[in-house]
């Protein structure tokens, strides 16, 4: 990589600008006269407070400019974890979405909360267009004519080339962030920043080389300002980029941006923005070829997802064929729609190994057969999506959010905020974690207790009761011998799809929630992984487990969303896909992917880059859903933990993100160097 | 591997049947991914019959066979007849080498060999390279000049030394004395291999 971007890398990992944050005041929050105003207009006032405290800052080498100086945020939070119109924002550029607020104020004068929506809507597009003014200005003051001029003209106006285009981009998602979000995604990148690169070299303003440099300057620039950013551990910043699939009318979307961003990501090697690629079972090989290359930089990218699989599933739950076509990622792996989606995908997490073990208990103690466990652990799921869904509508107060409205299809020309019914869908959506911890104690209590009655049912609740103390025997045995998922075995596999049933179940009898909209089953953990085995926080409604059947021992991880329980033996890579592959996803589309660790010395011969395509393209004809391949190497994880200091830049997949597995939490850093190492 | 008093310590026993039908569940993901079934070992021959009669129930399935080449030769021409594509190991051209330092004469080897030529199967020509002792470029050159013109022959390929043997020879209760130095570095002396008009990789 060139010098002048491994300069900017730097900057942006050892953070010299951070000396120029400054905090902002919140008195003004006390004032009465804010108080008594609509929670919308103190929304926008919040947000223009923050355009207004920022300090215009450009390093002479930057092209592409914006550095939070904000430290921190006041007054009211935002709607997060959501994908604007990207498209839209571009192609109107903030004036045009002014006009569009202009007009609908017009017609709407006579209803006072579109009035107070829409100056809201005026008063954040002002805002951030006087903050890129001052940009302007003090681009002048440099003497960058260039920078300036293009700072004139984005982002209020559509980009008229690719460098505006990024320009623009890089504006308003900053300015997102400075309207109390969280998670800004970045959607479908190649597809709506594709027209700005191709006319640009079409028209020979920009070769491909140029271009790709500028893409890698605004790719690393995501990597500043992320220790502001909410999440659960640092890099959970929910800048995920979505890449090829199909368009809307459902032809090939792939094009030359597509493995530029591939490429681009593989040189940059930072942690954001997150790359998702979608595949089909025909994806041609080379593109997969290409994306192998980044699974082997070891940054967890991209992370692929099945549009054979999810295309019809999103369909098959509501929602509108064009928009299902479009879909993209959430913060994580959560799928779903740009410009359309006000989808909660994360509200909680359903522990299946709490079901499970909750069910084995009681089961036992009254003495039930196999069958009728199985009926309680059906009953325990649904008591825990219906405790999940109740809890989320006394917690989940959509906050109103303008500027991001003006970002959506649809608000500002209908005078709604997006809290409040402005675009098409407000679904919720819930992990499903823990799965084949849960699948292998249910088919170890099925095959020890009531087939091969190796195991009595007093033995295993006393064990379970003394986390397995003074029973080595048998916990060796239940986690060594037991059926488990990840071997392409019918056995514990028939018994994961039946879960996954059982939660597919009880989100359709779970209803719609109050804003008209459904529950999505998942197949995700997140952090949750953690959480369900040590408890994650005081409130947690989530239950935490103790031992379990499956041989596990208090405070023993459960697996990364669809992963083998960790510890366990599996056959290979191509078994855990087969066991994963006879899940109904069309029921259960929320998201959440299997998650492969490859072994980094997987990657050491020239042919891995091809087999790790064809594992993909497998991955794709078995009909599964969503897939992350990481490498590891656990010698270089155990000494980053010993001596973090000489492993500052390794990067792992944490769950739906990469991070610096330095900056982690502990147990965060343990549950990584307890995963499964597979080769090819 | 069996253990010092007879034990199994690693392994379990299946019927042929039962091992065909457990890979012909992959069959289909084994041909999309252009791969196939490896029988290796130890050396797989020493089961031939067991061996053949999975390989005659398989599903279309490309079939490597990983062996020493020490075995009888009708096993090996009707195993081999069955596969394929043949990776042959092939260690010490020296007669008396070879016995000394793996207690057999490799007579029957080099037949096997032969034969394998004859049959014209692909294979690949397989040379673990222990330090000082299969790495010599006398050793080298002398196997090169077996294999030069072998019908079937795809290439050479050099395996560096794997310190796998120490632990299994613990595992199995003996005592692990190799007359070499296993810190050595290996030679692995493509070259040879090149001037004879032999591909050759490093693995």
């Amino acid at each position: 990589m060139k010098v002048g971007l491994e300069n900017l890398k730097e900057r942006a990992r050892t953070g010299d600008f951070k000396k120029f944050r400054t905090e902002m005041s919140d008195d003004i929050t006390k004032e009465p006269a804010f108080d008594a105003m609509p929670m919308v207009r103190k929304a926008a006032r919040c947000m223009k407070l923050a355009c207004e405290a920022q300090k215009p800052l450009i390093y002479p080498d930057e092209r592409i400019v914006f550095t939070r100086t904000v430290g921190n945020l006041i007054g009211c939070a935002s709607v997060g974890n959501i994908c604007a119109a990207w498209d839209m924002a571009l192609s109107q550029g903030l004036l045009g979405r002014k006009q569009v607020a202009l007009q609908t104020l017009e017609r709407m004068r006579d209803d006072p909360k579109a009035v107070d929506f829409l100056e809201s809507c005026i008063e954040t597009i002002d805002a951030v267009l006087e903050m890129t003014a001052r940009y302007a200005e003090e681009a002048r003051r440099q003497e960058n004519e260039d920078l300036a001029t293009v700072l004139d003209h984005v982002p209020a106006n559509p980009p008229r080339t690719f460098h505006e285009a990024l320009q623009s981009f890089k504006i308003m998602h900053s300015a997102l962030w400075l309207s109390g979000t969280c998670h800004v995604t970045l959607g479908r990148f190649d597809q709506y920043m594709w027209p700005y690169l191709k006319a640009d070299l079409d028209a020979g303003l920009l070769t491909e080389a140029e271009a790709e440099e500028l893409l890698a300057e605004f790719f690393i620039s995501f990597n500043k300002d992320t220790d502001l950013y909410p999440g659960v551990q640092q890099g959970d910043n929910g800048q995920s980029l979505m890449l090829g699939g199909v368009t809307r009318e459902g032809r090939d979307a792939v094009n030359p941006l597509t493995s530029m961003v591939l490429r681009v990501s593989y040189d940059v090697n930072m942690i954001d923005p997150k790359i998702n690629l979608r595949v089909n079972k025909d994806t041609d090989l080379e593109l997969l070829r290409e994306a192998a290359r980044l699974t082997k930089r070891g940054l967890g990218f991209p992370q692929y997802a099945n549009d054979d699989v999810e295309i019809e599933a999103l369909a098959a739950h509501g929602y509108d064929i064009e928009d299902a076509r479009d879909y993209t990622v959430a913060a994580c792996w959560e799928f779903i729609i740009p410009g359309h989606g006000m989808d909660i995908p994360a509200i909680s997490a359903c522990s299946f190994p709490a079901a499970a073990d909750k069910a084995i208990r009681e089961g036992f103690a009254a003495d039930e057969s196999f069958d009728r466990i199985m009926d309680r652990a059906r009953d325990n799921v649904k008591a825990q999506v219906e405790l999940a869904v109740e809890k989320a509508e006394q917690r989940l107060e959509p906050a109103p959010s303008p500027f991001y409205s003006v970002l959506m299809y649809n608000c500002v020309e209908t005078g709604r905020d997006i809290s409040d019914g402005g675009v098409k869908y407000y679904n919720y959506g819930i992990h499903g974690s823990g799965s084949s911890n849960a699948a292998d104690a249910l088919a170890a209590v099925r095959k020890f207790v009531f087939e091969d009655k190796t195991i009595g049912r007093e033995e295993l609740l006393d064990a379970l009761d003394k986390n397995f103390d003074g029973y080595d025997d048998l916990f060796r045995k239940l986690h060594d011998e037991g059926p488990k998922v990840g071997n392409n075995d019918d056995y514990v596999d028939s018994i994961l799809a039946r879960l996954f049933d059982y939660f597919a179940d009880a989100c359709e009898a779970a209803g719609n929630n109050n804003q008209g909209g459904i529950i999505r089953a998942g197949t995700g953990s997140a952090m949750y992984y953690v959480w369900l085995v040590r408890r994650g926080r005081d409130k947690q409604t989530e239950p935490v487990v103790d031992a379990t059947a499956d041989g596990r021992r208090r405070g023993d991880f459960i697996g990364s969303s669809l992963a083998p329980s960790p510890g366990v033996r599996v056959s290979g890579p191509v078994s855990v896909l087969q066991s994963f592959s006879k899940i109904d996803y069309n029921r259960v589309c929320n998201g959440g992917p299997i998650t492969l660790e490859l072994s980094d010395t997987v990657f050491r011969d020239e042919e891995s880059v091809e087999k790790v395509a064809m594992l993909i393209k497998t991955f794709a004809r078995i009909g599964c859903q969503q897939l992350q391949i990481n490498t590891l190497n656990v010698e270089r994880l155990r000494d980053a933990k010993k001596h973090p200091e000489q492993h500052g830049n390794l990067i792992v997949r944490v769950w739906g993100w990469s991070g610096y597995f330095v900056e982690l939490d502990e147990p965060y850093q343990d549950h990584i160097i307890s995963r499964h190492m597979l080769t090819l | 591997m069996v253990g010092p008093a007879g034990e199994r310590l690693v392994g379990r026993e299946y019927a042929s049947g039962e091992l065909a039908g457990i890979l012909n569940r992959q069959a289909e993901i084994l041909r999309m991914n252009d791969g196939g079934v490896t029988f290796s070992g130890g050396e797989p021959l020493m089961q031939a019959a067991f061996v053949l009669d999975v390989m005659n129930r398989l599903d279309n399935i490309h079939v490597l066979l990983d062996t020493s080449g020490y075995a009888d030769e009708d096993d090996f021409r009707m195993v081999v007849e069955k596969s394929d594509l043949v990776h042959f190991d092939l260690k010490l051209a020296d007669p008396r080498a070879h016995a000394r330092y793996t207690g057999k004469d490799n007579a029957l080897i080099l037949g096997n060999l032969r034969v394998l030529s004859e049959m014209g199967k692909p294979f690949i020509a397989r040379i673990p390279l222990v330090p000082g002792i299969t790495d010599t470029a006398e050793n080298l050159t002398a196997i090169a000049g077996t294999i030069k013109g072998s019908k079937g022959l795809l290439r050479a390929e050099l395996l560096p030394y794997n310190r796998a043997a120490g632990g299994k020879y613990r595992a199995c209760g003996m005592e692990f004395r190799p007359n070499y130095d296993e810190n050595r570095d290996v030679n692995a002396n493509t070259g040879v291999f090149r001037k004879a008009g032999i591909e050759v990789k490093v693995c």
